[in-house]
C-alpha cells in the first residue's frame, strides 16, 4: 500500500485519526522506506523549529514591551493584582515602581529559562526544548501527570495550581516550582506537557504557594474554557490520562 | 465581554517572544521582524474591543500578524522577495542571532517560498500550531493548510539539502 506525501506528513505531525494512524504504523513496520519518508518529515520539522527557537530566548526590545503596555502605566498597576481581589491595595503605588517590577520580572523569565536549560540539560531536567516548544520533563512531568492540587501537602517541590480545559479540548495545568522561583502553564497534547509560558514566581507575599504569577494568569485567561475543574474533575482527568477533555 | 486593557497588554507582553519568533520566520532579519511585531502589537491594542476574553490571544495576534505581513508585502510590491544588497556580506540590520548558520539558511530557504506556503510552514513548524489552529488563523480550510504545508516542506527540503551538498562540495 502506498501513501501520498500529505498523508505521511500528517502522520509525522500527529494529525491523523486513530484508525489511519494505526494503519500507517503497521505499514511502516512492513516497509522501512515508508518509515524513512516519515523520518524525513520529522527531521525537517525539527530543523525548521530548531532554527527559530533561539529567538524565544533573546532579550525583548524595550520598544516592543512599551508598545504592548501602551502609554498608561498607573492603570496597569492594578493588572498585577486584578486576579487576587482579596488583596485590595487601595493606596496607588508610583507608576515607576510597577514598571521597574515588570521589567525585572521580564528579565527574570529569561534568567529562569537560561538557568533551567543550563542547569538541567540532560534527561533529569525539568524542561526540554523540542520542535521549538518547551516540554515538561522529569519531576515536573511527573507532577503534572500525577499530582492533584486537592491533595497537596504544600511541601512538594512542584505545586499544581489550576487545572482547566481549553476550547480545543486539551487540559492545561498551572504549576510553580518554588525552589527555582518559577511558575508556568503546561498543556497536555500528544502525550506530553507542552509549556506555552513560564514566568518568575510572584515575589514576596504570594497568597498561596501555588498561585500563578499575573503573567501566567493572563495566559490562563487567554485559554480557559468555562471554569477550572474541581477536585473530582481533576482526579477524573488524571485517571483518564489527561486525554481529550470534551467540554 | 471584552478584555480589560491592562489584561490584554500584559497578555501581549507574555506573547512577545512567540510573536517575535513568528515574525522572524516571515522576515529576512530580526530588525524587520521587530518592526512587524511592533505594528502588530499597536494594531492589536487599537482593535482590542474585537478580542473576546476566553478566546485564544495567541491565535488572534497571529491572525493580525498574517494580515499586516500580507498587506505590507502587497503595499511594497513584494520588495521582500528581492534579496537585500549584500555587498560586503554584513548588513547593519542583522542581529547576532542571525549569524547562527541554521537560522540563516532556513530563513533564506523560507524567504523563497510563496507567501501562503511560508505562512503555513511558520504557523505549524515554527509555532507548533495544529493544522486546525493554523487553518483558523489563515481563514482557510484544513485541507488547504495541509497542501500548502506539504508543498512548502518539499521546497524547503530541496533547498536545504541542495545547500548542504553545495557546502560540502
Amino acid at each position: 500500500m502506498n501513501y501520498d506525501d500529505e498523508t505521511l506528513m500528517a502522520y509525522a505531525d500527529g494529525e491523523l485519526d486513530d484508525a489511519l494512524r494505526a494503519e500507517i504504523a503497521a505499514a511502516i513496520a512492513r516497509d522501512p522506506a515508508l518509515g524513512r519518508r516519515v523520518d524525513a518529515h520529522r527531521a525537517l520539522r525539527a530543523e525548521v523549529a530548531g532554527a527559530f527557537a533561539p529567538v524565544l530566548q533573546q532579550p525583548l526590545p524595550d520598544r516592543l514591551v512599551d508598545a504592548a503596555r501602551g502609554s498608561a502605566t498607573a492603570a496597569r498597576t492594578r493588572g498585577n493584582v486584578v486576579n487576587f481581589p482579596a488583596r485590595t491595595m487601595r493606596a496607588p503605588s508610583p507608576p515607576w515602581r510597577a514598571r521597574e517590577w515588570l521589567a525585572m520580572a521580564a528579565s527574570l523569565v529569561l534568567g529562569v529559562l537560561a538557568s533551567w536549560k543550563f542547569l538541567a540539560p540532560g534527561s533529569d531536567g525539568l524542561v526540554a526544548v523540542r520542535d521549538g516548544s518547551m516540554v515538561a520533563r522529569g519531576a515536573l512531568a511527573r507532577a503534572l501527570d500525577q499530582q492533584l492540587a486537592s491533595e497537596q501537602a504544600g511541601s512538594e517541590p512542584i505545586l499544581i495550581g489550576l487545572t482547566f480545559a481549553t476550547p480545543e479540548g486539551h487540559y492545561c495545568r498551572s504549576f510553580s516550582a518554588r525552589k527555582v522561583g518559577t511558575s508556568g502553564l503546561a498543556c497536555h497534547g500528544s502525550g506530553e506537557w507542552v509549556i506555552p509560558i513560564i514566568d518568575a514566581a510572584p515575589p514576596g507575599d504570594i497568597r498561596t504557594a501555588s498561585a500563578p504569577s499575573p503573567t501566567v494568569m493572563q495566559a490562563i485567561e487567554a485559554r480557559i474554557q468555562g471554569e477550572a475543574v474541581d477536585a473530582a474533575g481533576e482526579r477524573a482527568a488524571r485517571d483518564a490520562g489527561w486525554d481529550a477533555a470534551r467540554p | 465581554m471584552t478584555a480589560a486593557p491592562e489584561e490584554i497588554g500584559e497578555g501581549i507582553v507574555a506573547l512577545l517572544p512567540r510573536l517575535r519568533r513568528f515574525a522572524r520566520s516571515l522576515s529576512r532579519n530580526q530588525h524587520d521582524a521587530d518592526d512587524l511585531t511592533q505594528v502588530v502589537v499597536e494594531r492589536a491594542l487599537r482593535n482590542q474591543a474585537q478580542f473576546h476574553a476566553g478566546a485564544n490571544l495567541a491565535a488572534w495576534m497571529f491572525g493580525i500578524m498574517k494580515n499586516v505581513w500580507i498587506d505590507n508585502r502587497r503595499a511594497h510590491g513584494r520588495r521582500g522577495e528581492v534579496p537585500l544588497p549584500e555587498d560586503t556580506g554584513e548588513h547593519p540590520a542583522i542581529s547576532p542571532v542571525d549569524t547562527q548558520a541554521t537560522l540563516w539558511s532556513v530563513s533564506e530557504a523560507m524567504s523563497k517560498l510563496p507567501e501562503e506556503q511560508r505562512l503555513a510552514v511558520a504557523l505549524v513548524l515554527v509555532e507548533g500550531l495544529s493544522y486546525k489552529e493554523a487553518a483558523e488563523v489563515l481563514e482557510v480550510p484544513i485541507g488547504t493548510v495541509t497542501s500548502r504545508l506539504a508543498r512548502g516542506r518539499a521546497a524547503l527540503a530541496a533547498a536545504l539539502s541542495g545547500e548542504q551538498k553545495g557546502g560540502l562540495a
